[in-house]
């Protein structure tokens, strides 16, 4: 298997929980797995992305038209990087508003609305996207089961309520189909 | 045992799993998490190390080194422009050499992510005449950080890694000791003063000349040991690929992705390299491609006319390696004819994408700091030297005129007071750097009377860098303002405070104070602060008050956005300034005088939820 994904947002929206989730996800099923984070020099609020590559891969930097699937976590942050993107490619992002028309398959989601109304606390938004990921991606690379595993081993702690995110993301995604 | 660790997570791991009892060094990017590591790992397994932050380079080295040379195994971390300050201790540390290992971790960073310059740690190592280890995954780090250890002291002179930014903050699953049996080395120092205390020039000849023999045995070690075996497989053919660290693990895939065959011959050890044991094998092939960054230390070492790289202008010359360069490189060397399938046709989304500079984080009190700083210190009449440290960010509110390197504030305050006496100089730095080398400019200063406003930001933490502790923080002896007093001058103290007038009226105090004519040389002032990440203060200091906008009051005059320049104030659809709720820390700083319309308000009911 050889899959890439970009996740994008800015600092201080978990961007870096979901890469290390991810990486958990193929280390427990014993598939390579590299990946980088591009970040400049602000702590909170700046524009962060991370590349991922799992499987045969020697570098971890994903170059332009490579990407098969990008996870934003901001409107902005997810069209900055639409050229790391392959034809076809899957965009899922946190977004509130439409984008235009696109050579790609989009999942779009007000994230931060149903954050505002109550739906699910801001810091969980990071499980949000990867719950309407794991629902909207045919081909994404971990199952809901190995996603579970990995957020229990990252922090048990919020495990269940990270957990219970990415279940409500993906049936509101199933009823949206 | 399988483990998905960070490049800079696989480094400590490899320097505990080579017995190193002392690793010291300064934070910077990316560099940083290396130490900080180890000092979890020792806390884990309660081990006998020596991991503790240096107040520069250049004391963390030496504190490492002394420890090498009585034997024990030691580490020294920090990022390439931190070896700058570190390098009058390595340079004479290569002539007279350590008994126990020493691994020097030098981090670099090509394409300037976080850097102010893209140099070439591999090329000090040549300067000083020590080998160094380019890994190329966060896999070969953890190897060449226990291999690094070990070559050391069978050589006996410091051993320099080299990762790039790409290596340190990768992650990869990598395979590692599952079990660590750390063996401490014993500490014994044993005097040899023609060793230890070499002079010129008799002294410092004789080593001059172990250095140069030293380096011809290592330069053969290379050759038996790493690439022998390598050049000797060699059928020839078209191209050979010469690459060491990332330029081997970005090379690969560009083969793959081309379905391209070439022979790649991977440089564990770009210096010293035993070029003449090399060269004959250039025979075997019509051309030969250096794939290496920054600089081109192998291209320039072998010099050959069939050789091609960032000299020859096949490669990048400056800037992170790509897998396009290499492409483009191929294509130029009628290696490869296909397409550029790097390239992308440009997406027509019918806008720009608005920028997301770097900016000081939400409820810093930094931003507030430079606020009243403008206020009082006009632009027309005043010059801003600043640091490096998060403050570097106010660069986007306009309040710096320049930056150099770590401590550069004070001394260049003092040249541009001489330089130009119509304006105020008004310089900041941190405490983190102050510590670092802003001291020894501020006693230049009082000592020859230069005429200019210091102005320490403290926060009590070197944050950018992941806020790591400061001398103040764990010895409340260690105390600016008696630093300062102990120059002889008055040292001026204010608290940040959440109502900005508060802070405007100090500063427009210390312009009186400084306008005095009986005022001379340096004015120092120390701002108390507070970092917004830092756990263990910000509830001190954050006064959970949030704040809305009045759109009735917004007039769109753009003063927040490009003088106060706070995340989370940006124009909503119908042209008004809203903040957004998610980001705003709840500092309560733009409240008054930000807004000159006033339209920001407290959101009473957000901060009562938080707790006000």
């Amino acid at each position: 298997m050889k899959y890439q994904i970009v996740i994008a947002g800015f600092g201080g929206q978990g961007v870096v929980f979901l890469v290390k989730v991810l990486a958990l996800c193929a280390g427990n099923r014993d598939i390579p797995f590299l990946g980088t984070e591009n970040h400049g020099m602000s702590q909170r609020g700046g524009a962060v992305s991370c590349d991922i590559k799992v499987g045969e891969f020697t570098n971890p930097v994903i170059d332009n038209g490579q990407a098969d699937l990008i996870i934003g976590l901001d409107p902005n942050e997810t069209l900055r990087n639409l050229h790391l993107l392959k034809k076809d490619a899957y965009v899922v992002s946190n977004s509130d508003r439409l984008f235009p028309e696109l050579p790609f398959r989009v999942t779009l989601v007000d994230g931060n609305a149903k954050a505002l109304a109550g739906e699910f606390p801001i810091q969980g938004l990071n499980a949000y996207m990867l719950g309407v990921a794991l629902a909207s991606v045919e081909n994404f690379p971990f199952s809901v089961e190995e996603v579970e595993t990995a957020l229990r081993q990252i922090n048990a702690k919020v495990a269940d309520q990270n957990i219970a995110i990415v279940h409500q993301a993906m049936g509101e995604v199933e009823g949206r189909k | 045992m399988k483990q998905t660790l960070m490049g800079n997570d696989a480094i400590a791991w490899g320097l505990v799993h080579a017995n190193v009892d002392m690793v010291s060094g300064y934070p910077g990017t990316p560099s940083s998490e290396i130490l900080g590591t180890i000092q979890k790992i020792k806390q884990q397994l309660d081990l006998p190390i020596y991991a503790e932050w240096a107040t520069n380079e250049k004391v963390g080295f030496e504190v490492a080194y002394a420890g090498a040379i009585a034997g024990k195994r030691t580490a020294a971390t920090m990022k390439q422009v931190g070896l700058n300050v570190a390098s009058d201790a390595l340079m004479s540390a290569s002539y007279i050499g350590n008994l126990g290992g020493m691994l020097l971790i030098a981090a670099d960073d090509p394409g300037f992510h976080s850097s102010q310059t893209e140099q070439d740690s591999r090329v000090f190592a040549k300067f000083a005449r020590i080998p160094v280890l380019d890994p190329a995954t966060p896999q070969d780090a953890y190897d060449m950080t226990r291999y690094g250890v070990e070559l050391s002291e069978r050589f006996q002179v410091p051993v320099m890694l080299r990762p790039v930014m790409r290596v340190d903050h990768a992650r990869e699953i990598i395979e590692m000791d599952a079990e660590t049996h750390f063996v401490p080395n014993e500490g014994k120092f044993r005097r040899d003063i023609a060793r230890w205390a070499g002079v010129p020039r008799a002294g410092r000849l004789r080593q001059g000349h172990e250095v140069l023999e030293r380096i011809e045995t290592i330069k053969a070690y290379n050759w038996d040991h790493h690439l022998k075996e390598k050049f000797e497989a060699l059928k020839g053919g078209k191209l050979l690929i010469l690459a060491s660290g990332t330029g081997y693990a970005f090379t690969l895939e560009t083969l793959a992705d081309l379905g391209l065959e070439a022979d790649v011959v991977k440089i564990e050890m770009p210096y010293p390299l035993p070029t003449e044991e090399i060269k004959p094998f250039f025979d075997r092939y019509e051309k030969i491609l250096v794939i290496e960054e920054p600089y081109p230390l192998i291209e320039e070492d072998l010099a050959h006319p069939k050789l091609y790289g960032k000299k020859t202008g096949t490669m990048h010359a400056i800037d992170e390696m790509k897998k396009e360069h290499i492409l483009v490189a191929l294509q130029k060397l009628g290696i490869y004819t296909g397409e550029n399938i790097y390239e992308v046709p440009r997406l027509d989304l019918g806008f720009d994408v608005p920028d997301r500079p770097p900016a000081l984080c939400p409820g810093c009190p930094h931003r507030d700091i430079y606020y009243a700083i403008m206020k009082v210190f006009k632009k027309n009449k005043s010059i801003y030297p600043s640091d490096i440290g998060c403050y570097t960010l106010a660069l986007s509110q306009g309040a710096i005129d320049s930056i150099l390197c770590m401590g550069a504030s004070v001394a260049m305050a003092s040249g541009f007071s001489i330089a130009d006496p119509s304006k105020t100089v008004v310089a900041t730095i941190g405490d983190g750097t102050f510590f670092h080398s802003g001291i020894p400019p501020l006693l230049n200063a009082v000592y020859q009377n230069h005429r200019f406003i210091l102005i320490i930001l403290d926060n009590s933490t070197i944050a950018m860098t992941g806020r790591q502790g400061t001398p103040e923080r764990f010895h409340q002896s260690i105390d600016i303002a008696k630093i300062v007093e102990g120059m002889g001058i008055k040292c001026y103290e204010h608290t940040y405070s959440h109502e900005m007038q508060e802070n405007i009226d100090f500063m427009k105090y210390i312009k009186s104070e400084f306008e005095k004519p009986e005022h001379q040389g340096p004015l120092v002032v120390r701002v108390r602060q507070f970092c917004i990440l830092d756990n263990e203060r910000r509830d001190d200091w954050i006064p959970n008050l949030f704040a809305e906008v009045d759109p009735e009051k917004c007039v769109a005059c753009d003063s927040c956005t490009t003088v106060y320049k706070c995340p989370p104030m940006a124009y909503n659809a119908d042209g008004k300034i809203e903040i957004d709720p998610f980001l705003c820390a709840g500092c309560g700083g733009c409240l008054d005088v930000v807004c000159p319309t006033d339209a920001f308000q407290l959101d009473t009911i957000k901060s009562k939820e938080v707790g006000v």
